[in-house]
């Protein structure tokens, strides 16, 4: 059966093809193919396309292709070069010198420079970076001998810094056209203007935001494709029906109902992948509030983890895009990762004697007691985790009262007014738990109303002592020691529950190749990927 | 008798720029101070997206925003806007508010336009065929039907079209309002809207098509019991001939008020269907800015369809005098 | 030739009349029934289904039919459909009553006044309407769900908030037709307190059209409370309809009836409403 899409396109084929022929073996053979459009599909639609103004996840997905880094990351989350070519740390560790790569030019066709690096350093990462400003503000100078040479005097050694060095964690701005203006109200940070291999062309509100391919790119033959077009479809059956009916060739951060994830997964077009993910390092979990009335007790926060049976909500609720979550630092950071952690098997017996040990004894109607949770509203995924985490702590005597509301009033709510029993999110841990998992934990964010820092209010002493040592810790043996001592004490004080490892995934054309190729690839560039020829449909 | 009718205009006209004037100062009051009671700040919400945040940051934002002023400084300053015609600055998006409304509306009343007229037409053509068969199946089975896809929930319909028409047949999109990458123009553009169009005026379309369908009949049946249409009648004017001289022509006047009266509805049932069809309309932005607590754009939004309400109504009367002479505008 | 045509045509409006007042009858007995049937299931929910409908009971995604255990099937956490549509039923119809209830309340109360006094009162109660009018009913409601955060009384109050301006304009419009007859300008001359004079002259004799409206505002507010759920700003704690369509809309691909379901249990309320609201129109006033 052949689509009048199909014929369509069919037709505009045959016009081309006298230009194929003359080079038939070209692609054979996994050949990388050049040309096309990429139709990609970006949701939510991002504020800005700068990523270092905004870290938000859709403006580093579309910044990526237009913004190259210091460093990318490969699959196994090394540093690889990009703008620096290579780059050489003193042994005290207090000095990095990088050589940056010549001849690379900005989109408007400046030359770039070690000065943009520097003037980024001093006016964008260390005042504005909102993740870690404390990993840049350790860099006390930026020297720049000459064009091509960059030097960072570190106030102590910082081993972490080498995890966020690409085009989403630092990135590099032109500063012939931000010098001397407000970072965030610039212009160019909704049409930005980098190095990377895509050149921003055009942003229709609300419609799509079009990339052309950087004629110009240092990587001499790349990118592959001529075009990408983001689209904004706010709706997830939408999107599914895009995706399957080949209208999208690449929609990232898990962009459809997970139910048809996994029912496209089956198709002969349709791949659904979940790698690239690794430098994100997602990971989904519950905050106590560990201020309220039951769970400053540690043993209904115990009880509460003893209740919930992680391996069926992945199945239930997430459709198996998750492991279970044993620990603040996810598996994917395997260097970190502790497995002798104090663990919560599912065991409601062990939930029911510890809440009757906390004196929380069943009332007539069963219950012991009654509590708010607040989901993360981000959607139906977030809301029947609320779903199960109710009916889950139902049958311990905990009666859950869901609260939904929109993020604004969540964050409010959470973070500023303090008025939640139980709360769900997800953060990224990053390469290295200093980056993602210390903000959870840190006394330092406890009640500041700073989104996404520490929700549950946990104050430790002896974790806070961890974070500070592991900063300027230059051997990272120890470093590893000290996580492991942090990951025994959060999970016997519980303040935040693990729950899931999340696996956000790809959905993309079987059309499209190598569209992953690095460990950081969610906000890395497009460049090695490339669209096969339509298949031929009868 | 034609000065009269002159200051009659005249009187209405400054009767209804009063209006306008009312209506906004009113919605621009009311609102303020009733969207700040939502709990939470753009800033927040900006924080909450880029997923971390610090002291800094947030209040280098709240400082961008405006949000660090007292509310009543921002009111005034607001109020101060609006009668300069001046709807203020969103500053989530980086561009006047004017600006963006401008870039969404022609999205909104293409789609706006092409349901209303869909159900306004096709509606009033079904009344039209169900009150000539009024008591018999003709009547009975039309007004079932326009009443089911009045009774189905619209966004349910949407989704099951796109199942239909764009994955199993084929004929349609899925959703956008345009082949982005195809780089048509002139006639091509045109044509590839209008295949965008197709689903979505439908949906919203099929919910208002009962209520004109309903009205239409109702109204041509009051006017067939009328002393003029049994004069007619009586004058041995052919049954048909009454029927789309005579009866349409009046029973078109209510489905006339009820086009001015919906005007607003449709806005918000635009909400729906553009989420559903990924359409780049006001009502999804108005969605977008009231979770992203965008105040200026929201009330700028607000604004703006309540003038168009009132202006549309304005045309309605004129509309109205135009089917028939003998309504005075009131 | 004429008076052939008249009396063939009076003949033809005759039967039409009869004819009408027939599909009036049918059409208002065929309402009542199905909201008799949704009522019926409401009711029933608690012995049919005992707990919460919530709960999940069993496998997620047994197909209807194939179990007997759940006639109906489950849904994606194991949840039982047919017990969530059986006490969704109560949540719908509560909201909808509800949020009549408040936009009678508003809707009348403005109505009256306005259509009562007249002058000042009527000129400053219709510009507030006409306000309220302008702005998008739904994104009003929205609105007012974000602010108030979601939740059924939330929602009802939001619907309820923004339905009422048509029937204020609707019982003003009556109260002006009977407030200058006669009975009504005698209590006023005999000096009965005017809120007596609205509340037991006049309000019952607005009643029938008061009464037609509200069938057709209980079916638009389960409608609404259905578009507000999609949008995810439904109650998360209760079962109810929109919900359901709302939360099943992700798997309408691979398992339509969990979606499906639920929205023929909203068509059918709505259905059923507003041919009830259609046949009481037809009933209650006989000149039309």
């Amino acid at each position: 059966m052949m689509s009048r899409r199909a014929f369509a396109q069919g037709v505009a084929l045959l016009a081309l093809l006298p230009a194929f022929s003359l080079a038939p073996s070209a692609h054979a053979a996994g050949e990388p193919r050049r040309g096309g459009t990429l139709n990609a599909i970006i949701q939510p639609e991002p504020v800005s396309l700068t990523a270092a103004v905004l870290a938000a996840a859709p403006t580093g997905i579309v910044g990526g292709n237009i913004f190259d880094g210091l460093v990318k990351y490969d699959l196994a989350l090394k540093p690889q070069p990009e703008l620096a070519e290579r780059w050489e740390t003193s042994p005290d560790g207090r000095t990095i010198t990088f050589h940056l790569r010549r001849g690379v030019t900005w989109h408007d066709g400046k030359p770039f420079t070690s000065a943009d690096v520097q003037w980024s350093l001093e006016h964008v990462w260390k005042p504005l970076n909102p993740r870690n400003p404390a990993l840049f503000r350790n860099i006390t100078s930026a020297e720049t001998p000459d064009p091509h040479t960059v030097v960072f005097k570190l106030a102590e050694p910082s081993v972490a810094l080498f995890s966020m060095l690409n085009g989403n964690g630092a990135q590099i701005l032109p500063k012939h056209l931000y010098e001397g203006t407000n970072v965030l109200t610039n212009p160019h940070n909704a049409k930005p203007v980098g190095t990377g291999p895509f050149v921003f062309k055009e942003w229709v509100k609300g419609s799509h935001i079009l990339l052309e391919r950087n004629p110009n790119y240092w990587d001499a033959g790349k990118p592959y494709l001529d075009r990408i077009v983001f689209r904004v479809v706010p709706d997830g059956a939408a999107r599914a029906a895009g995706l399957e009916k080949g209208d999208i060739h690449y929609a990232p951060l898990s962009p459809i109902p997970l139910r048809d994830a996994e029912r496209l997964a089956k198709l002969p077009t349709v791949k659904v992948g979940t790698q690239g993910y690794d430098w994100l390092s997602p990971w989904l979990y519950l905050d106590f509030n560990v201020d309220s009335r039951h769970f400053k007790d540690a043993r209904v926060r115990r009880a509460v983890a003893h209740a919930i049976d992680r391996e069926a909500l992945i199945k239930l609720v997430w459709f198996g895009f998750g492991k279970a979550a044993i620990s603040p630092v996810p598996s994917t950071l395997a260097a970190f990762h502790d497995l002798e952690v104090p663990k919560y098997p599912f065991d409601p017996k062990k939930a029911e004697a510890l809440l009757d040990e906390a004196g929380l004894k069943r009332g007539p109607d069963g219950t012991r007691l009654t509590i708010t949770h607040d989901f993360l509203p981000y959607g139906e995924d977030y809301r029947r985790t609320g779903e199960f985490v109710k009916q889950s702590l139902k049958r311990v005597g905990i009666e859950v009262t869901l609260r939904g509301q929109d993020t604004a009033a969540f964050t409010r709510r959470v973070y500023g007014d303090r008025d939640f029993d139980l709360s769900s999110s997800w953060s990224g841990s990053f390469p290295d738990p200093q980056l993602g998992v210390a903000r959870l934990y840190s006394s330092a964010f406890a009640g500041k109303n700073i989104p996404w820092s520490n929700g549950s209010g946990f104050r430790s002493a002896e974790a806070d002592s961890i974070f500070k040592a592991v900063e300027s810790e230059p051997d990272p043996t120890k470093r590893i020691q000290a996580w492991k001592r942090f990951q025994v004490l959060a999970q016997t004080e519980l303040p935040t529950l693990p729950l899931v490892e999340l696996r956000f995934f790809n959905v993309y054309s079987s059309r499209l190749r190598n569209a992953v190729t690095r460990g950081d690839q969610i906000f890395g560039a497009l460049t090695e990927a490339w669209l096969d020829e339509p298949e031929k449909k009868n | 008798m034609t000065r009269d009718v002159l200051r009659d205009g005249a009187l209405h006209a400054a009767r209804r720029f009063g209006q306008i004037v009312f209506v906004v100062l009113g919605i621009a009051v009311v609102n303020f101070f009733l969207l700040r009671l939502a709990p939470g700040d753009a800033a927040e919400v900006l924080a909450g997206e880029a997923g971390a945040a610090t002291p800094e940051f947030m209040a280098a934002l709240r400082q961008q925003f405006g949000l660090d002023q007292p509310v009543h400084v921002q009111f005034a300053k607001y109020i101060g806007n609006i009668l300069t015609l001046n709807l203020g600055y969103s500053f989530r998006q980086g561009m006047p508010v004017s600006w963006l409304i401008l870039d969404r509306l022609p999205a909104t009343m293409l789609l706006m336009g092409a349901s209303i007229g869909f159900a306004s037409i096709l509606g009033s053509a079904l009344g039209f065929l169900a009150a000539r068969h009024a008591g018999r199946l003709t009547d009975t089975v039309v007004s079932v039907v326009a009443l089911l896809f009045y009774a189905t929930p619209v966004f349910w319909i949407g989704v099951v079209l796109i199942v239909v028409f764009s994955v199993w047949l084929d004929w349609l999109p899925v959703g956008g309002m345009a082949t982005i990458e195809a780089g048509y123009t002139g006639i091509a553009y045109a044509v590839d809207v209008a295949r965008h169009l197709v689903l979505p005026a439908l949906t919203l379309g099929l919910f208002y098509l009962a209520i004109y369908t309903r009205l239409m009949r109702a109204s041509m049946l009051q006017v067939y019991g009328e002393d003029f249409i049994r004069t007619a009648v009586a004058k041995g004017v052919s049954p048909r001939n009454v029927a789309a001289r005579h009866v349409l022509r009046n029973a078109l006047l209510p489905v006339v008020t009820m086009l001015g009266m919906q005007i607003g509805s449709i806005l918000g049932g635009a909400i729906l269907v553009e989420t559903v069809f990924s359409w780049p309309g006001l009502g999804r932005l108005a969605f977008e800015s009231l979770f992203q607590r965008d105040l200026n754009l929201l009330l700028g939004i607000l604004l703006s369809s309540s003038v168009l309400v009132v202006l549309v109504n304005i045309a309605v009367d004129l509309a109205y005098r135009l089917l028939d002479p003998r309504v005075e505008i009131g | 030739m004429a008076t052939i045509a008249i009396a063939r045509q009076e003949g033809g409006r005759r039967r039409a009349r009869l004819a009408q007042r027939i599909r009036a009858n049918t059409s208002a007995i065929t309402g009542g029934v199905i909201l008799l049937l949704v009522l019926a299931g409401a009711l029933a929910a608690p012995v049919l289904y005992p707990g919460d409908p919530l709960d999940m009971v069993a496998a997620p995604f047994i197909w209807p039919g194939t179990d007997r255990a759940h006639v109906l099937g489950t849904d994606m956490l194991g949840r039982d459909i047919a017990a969530g549509i059986l006490h969704g039923a109560r949540v719908s119809l509560v909201i909808g009553l509800v949020a009549t209830l408040v936009s009678i309340v508003i809707g009348v109360t403005l109505g009256a006044l306005s259509g009562f006094y007249g002058g000042r009162v009527d000129a400053v109660l219709m510009r507030i309407t006409e306000l309220v009018q302008t702005i998008p009913p739904f994104l009003f409601a929205l609105a007012i769900v974000a602010i108030l955060q979601p939740s059924i009384p939330s929602i009802v109050v939001a619907i309820g908030l923004t339905a009422w301006p048509s029937l204020a304009r609707l019982v003003r419009a009556e109260v002006l037709k009977i407030r200058h007859r006669d009975f009504v300008q005698a209590s006023i001359s005999l000096g009965v307190p005017h809120w007596r004079i609205i509340v037991l002259d006049i309000l019952p004799n607005t009643l029938a059209p008061v009464i037609v409206s509200a069938s057709i505002l209980v079916a638009s507010a389960i409608l609404t409370e259905s578009s507000l759920a999609f949008l995810g700003l439904g109650d998360p704690n209760v079962a109810s309809w929109g919900g359901m369509v709302g939360a099943g809309r992700e798997v309408l691909r691979t398992d339509w009836y969990v979606a499906t379901l639920p929205g023929l249990a909203i068509v059918a309320a709505v259905l059923g409403l507003n041919l009830l609201g259609d046949g009481l129109n037809d009933i209650l006033d006989p000149q039309r």
